[in-house]
């Protein structure tokens, strides 16, 4: 007799999502999904609005990650502009799409993943989230929001809003960079860099005791994409894409927005709205990959600033090619925090940061153009169409999270598989098996976020619909 | 030297939805209302995330401001909000007044003298710019109740 447990919401995410496990008769779990259970319609309703409007309204997408698919959707309307944007307004933009990846990364980190980490995955269902870690740990607790305010007030001092600035335009940015301004964040720095040195040393405290998820969070071989610089080095805003296979030989290299469009496709699964990007040479599903801050950390030879360059020497000790499991996702993810302030005060001290020449301009120069930027969760690709007078015909984008969705999948089968043994499970079982899709940071919601007033209900539940089991998080 | 936030107003809504947007109108109208009050500070967001800790935690006292879907429409309510944190609430990136005052006692040492959740039942959060018949009719209700208590946070 077949079971399927069903875990409604996905708690700790951005966004919805549910997870099914299916269960064979002797209680051995034969298949399991994550699904993404909302629906995005951007690509849609942008059509017939002006390409000019696309990044302000792109950045709606998301209440995490705006300023990646600003960043995206500016560059894929450059594109059709056919215009270089000036030196200082590309300083800028970087800078804007650091604070936010330190930002998002403190939440991910702090918030969503640290009450499993620092508390344990066994640990009161009821403690285990950001007001027991603030009990439990207030350090660290007061260095995730020390942290997190680090990138929101760059982000609102640059962009006058800490969500959905409107700074970023096709062509540059609005406004120059005050002395004012500037002074402000490098005044916020010191603060940053020990809350980040705290972190990573918390973290590298308590790793050590989660060998048995290390085995089996989402760890076995896979493809890996990532923006890269021409000198091998991480870039979250310019650069191409590198392609990687498991043993971190070099696939594809060079690709650029457009040449995306031609080698990345996206396969359908019915259980799921998001769909699964591969790269269409190696064909669905052994052309899947994994993006974000383990992909980046994975394919780049350097991180270009001093401490970050240390700690990715350290990451890089931790397996003889590729680091494969999922868990490491939070171990990169800091030390990517680490490069951001780093790389934010570098650009501070660039003497052309405060020029005032910040936008270029032009009209409709080609009917087509692509842009590509890294989100704090992996690479993030928009892609217009437009007729002559510039009003979109046609879009497409291509998220972090629908390039990890095959990883994502594959790593809840293999830890269900590992923790659930006749048909039994636990709350920490149950916990484990979300834990998986955390490491990812996936980012569903695109803007909606209404975890925490719905409850959880786990149903064990027999072939003809009879319940089994059930477990309920009111 | 910095001034002393003595008053934080901290709404929270979405203007999008409807009589959601509440919290953000009333935040708008006491921007403007204490605008040459440094010892005030207003502060909107869509939804209250863990970091707003830190900013309860650099002021005296605290009104929370939000709509309420448990109250009648229309229905304007000022009451108390505790620090002893109730843990049957879930907690992620979006936390409660109660959760919030909590952090903040737990993290800064943070006491406030006052703190206060303001909330206006709601009667529709569909999808739209505009407030519902009886929420529109509650405003200058709940703007005097903001306002008086804002003043008595500043002892005036």
């Amino acid at each position: 007799m077949s079971q399927t447990i069903t875990i409604d919401p996905v708690t700790r995410l951005e966004g919805h999502g549910k997870i099914t496990i299916q269960l064979n008769g002797q209680g051995e779990v034969e298949n399991a999904h994550f699904h993404v259970t909302q629906v995005r319609g951007f690509e849609r309703f942008s059509e017939g609005r002006p390409f000019y409007e696309m990044p302000s309204l792109m950045a709606r997408i998301c209440g995490i990650c705006p300023v990646s698919h600003l960043i995206a959707s500016a560059k894929a309307c450059e594109a059709i502009m056919s215009v270089r944007i000036p030196h200082t307004a590309a300083q800028l933009r970087r800078m804007l799409n650091l604070a936010q990846m330190v930002q998002s990364h403190a939440l991910s980190f702090f918030y969503l993943a640290s009450p499993d980490l620092l508390l344990g995955m066994e640990s009161d269902p009821k403690l285990r989230n950001i007001l027991g870690v603030a009990a439990a740990k207030p350090e660290l607790g007061r260095a995730g929001i020390g942290l997190r305010r680090f990138g929101q007030s760059i982000i609102e001092l640059l962009g006058d809003k800490r969500v959905h600035p409107g700074w970023v335009v096709p062509g540059g940015v609005t406004e120059p960079l005050s002395q004012e301004k500037r002074d402000k964040i490098l005044a916020m720095l010191p603060e940053a860099y020990a809350n980040v040195g705290m972190a990573l040393g918390a973290y590298k405290q308590i790793a050590g005791a989660f060998k048995p998820e290390i085995e089996v969070f989402a760890n076995f071989p896979s493809n890996y994409l990532s923006l890269i610089s021409e000198e091998e080095s991480i870039d979250f805003t310019d650069g191409t894409l590198r392609l990687i296979d498991a043993n971190g030989n070099i696939i594809e290299d060079g690709m650029t927005a457009s040449r995306y469009t031609e080698v990345i496709g996206e396969a359908v699964e019915n259980y799921s709205y998001t769909k699964f990007a591969y790269y269409k040479p190696l064909g669905y599903p052994d052309g899947s990959y994994r993006v974000g801050p383990l992909a980046r950390l994975n394919i780049v030879k350097s991180m270009g600033t001093p401490r970050a360059e240390k700690e990715l020497a350290e990451f890089k000790q931790l397996a003889a090619g590729p680091v494969s499991s999922s868990f490491y996702y939070h171990h990169a993810r800091l030390v990517e925090m680490l490069y951001g302030i780093e790389k934010i005060e570098e650009i501070l001290a660039d003497s052309r940061i405060l020029d005032k020449h910040v936008r270029a301009t032009a009209g409709v120069n080609r009917l087509e153009g692509a842009g590509q930027a890294e989100a704090p969760r992996g690479v993030l690709h928009h892609h217009y169409k437009v007729d002559d007078n510039g009003k979109i015909t046609w879009a497409n984008l291509v998220i972090a999270t629908g390039q990890n969705n095959n990883a994502m999948n594959r790593g809840v089968l293999q830890a269900a598989r590992s923790y659930i043994k006749d048909g039994k499970f636990s709350e920490g079982i149950l916990n484990r098996v979300e834990a998986v899709v955390r490491t990812f940071d996936p980012c569903l919601s695109c803007s909606t976020h209404a975890f925490g007033q719905m409850p959880l209900e786990i149903s064990l539940l027999s072939a003809d619909g009879e319940v089994m089991d059930r477990i309920a998080r009111d | 030297m910095a001034i002393k936030i003595r008053c934080l107003v901290l709404a929270c809504g979405n203007t999008l939805r409807g009589d959601d947007g509440i919290g953000a109108q009333l935040a708008e109208w006491a921007e403007g209302r204490f605008r040459d009050d440094p010892q005030v500070r207003v502060i909107s967001r869509q939804q209250w995330t863990p970091d707003l800790a830190a900013d309860i935690a650099a002021a005296d006292s605290v009104l929370f401001v939000d709509a309420s879907a448990k109250s009648p429409a229309g229905r304007v309510r000022l009451i108390p909000v505790s620090s002893r944190v109730d843990t049957s609430a879930p907690a992620s990136h979006h936390l409660t007044p109660n959760q919030l005052l909590g952090l903040s006692r737990t993290l800064y040492g943070s006491i406030k003298s006052h703190a206060m959740l303001l909330t206006v039942g709601v009667s529709s959060t569909e999808l739209g710019e505009t407030f519902s018949a009886p929420v529109e009719a509650a405003i200058p209700r709940a703007r005097g109740t903001l306002e008086k208590a804002v003043l008595r946070f500043l002892g005036r």
